[in-house]
């Protein structure tokens, strides 16, 4: 995988974490995966197409998602509930749009999906033929984990 | 008893979202995300901003905007949504009336699109994460306050 693809989706992710949570976000050492990985419980996945193609995913633990949901509301929310679902998938509209305008600045040309939200314990995701790239962000409100698939259009 | 005058403002201001007869500015709110159009409610309606009523997609804006024009002062529009995306019903309302004050609000900043919503008609963009202090300044801007 390319590495300019990456730097946006780090960049991005770094700037919105620390815009819509305050406080100090720390991030962690990237790694690579290619095989079937578990997920926390909380994913939201946007789908990118065009010039290349793949998905990001925002991985994160329930309790985390709560309490990140419950600081860009301002309030404490008591259930994941719709209103912090639709919280966590605006998080994840946020960071990949602002990458994506930064890929086009560069000259990339493609377009995103809506994120899709999963939740459920024991999720594994499995992509065939491409290597994702993690990227661990520590918040106040636990981790996030930044999962990027890009390849070039084949 | 403490009174009004024991606390005597400094700057002394009327609302932003006050017209000059008192009445609000009433806004319609085209926005799929729940947790945005809440963003967007809180922020308005903290500076007296009514906010008619909120649309979850474009045809439903559009549907709106004709139901209750000439009854609606603003609307703020996402870009991305299911049905139908922003710009077709940043299109559609400018063909209705021409003087509709529609702000986009989106997360993508990508240039050429900020470009096409104003040439279509938008009086200004917004790019998210949504600062209140943005949006109260460009919304004011927009209403030629």
């Amino acid at each position: 995988m390319r590495v300019e693809y990456i730097n946006p989706f780090v960049e991005a992710a770094y700037n919105i974490l620390t815009e819509v949570l305050g406080g100090e976000i720390k991030r962690g050492e990237l790694y690579l995966k290619s095989t079937s990985m578990p997920v926390m419980g909380v994913a939201a996945l946007v789908g990118l197409a065009g010039d290349v193609e793949g998905r990001v995913i925002f991985d994160m633990s329930l309790d985390s998602a709560m309490k990140i949901a419950s600081q860009m509301n301002g309030e404490q929310l008591q259930t994941f509930d719709d209103l912090a679902k639709a919280t966590i998938t605006e998080l994840a509209n946020l960071i990949t749009a602002q990458a994506v305008t930064k890929l086009h600045d560069l000259g990339f040309r493609f377009d995103l999906t809506p994120p899709a939200l999963f939740t459920g314990d024991n999720m594994e995701i499995s992509d065939h033929e491409v290597e994702a790239l993690i990227v661990p962000m520590e918040t106040d409100q636990g981790k996030v984990e930044v999962n990027v698939a890009i390849r070039d259009r084949m | 008893m403490i009174s009004k005058q024991d606390f005597p403002a400094i700057n002394e201001r009327p609302p932003e979202g006050l017209k000059a007869d008192g009445t609000p500015y009433r806004v319609l709110v085209v926005d799929d995300s729940m947790f945005v159009a809440k963003q967007i409610g809180q922020i308005l309606t903290s500076e007296g901003y009514e906010i008619v009523t909120t649309a979850t997609d474009g045809l439903d804006g559009v549907e709106k905007y004709k139901e209750l024009c000439p009854n609606i002062d603003l609307v703020t529009m996402d870009i991305t949504m299911p049905k139908m995306d922003g710009i077709t019903a940043l299109e559609q309302i400018m063909a209705f009336d021409k003087n509709a004050k529609i702000v986009m609000i989106s997360a993508l900043g990508k240039e050429e699109l900020v470009k096409k919503a104003l040439l279509l008609g938008a009086k200004n963009y917004i790019v998210k994460p949504l600062d209140r202090k943005k949006v109260l300044e460009r919304i004011s801007t927009v209403l030629g306050k």
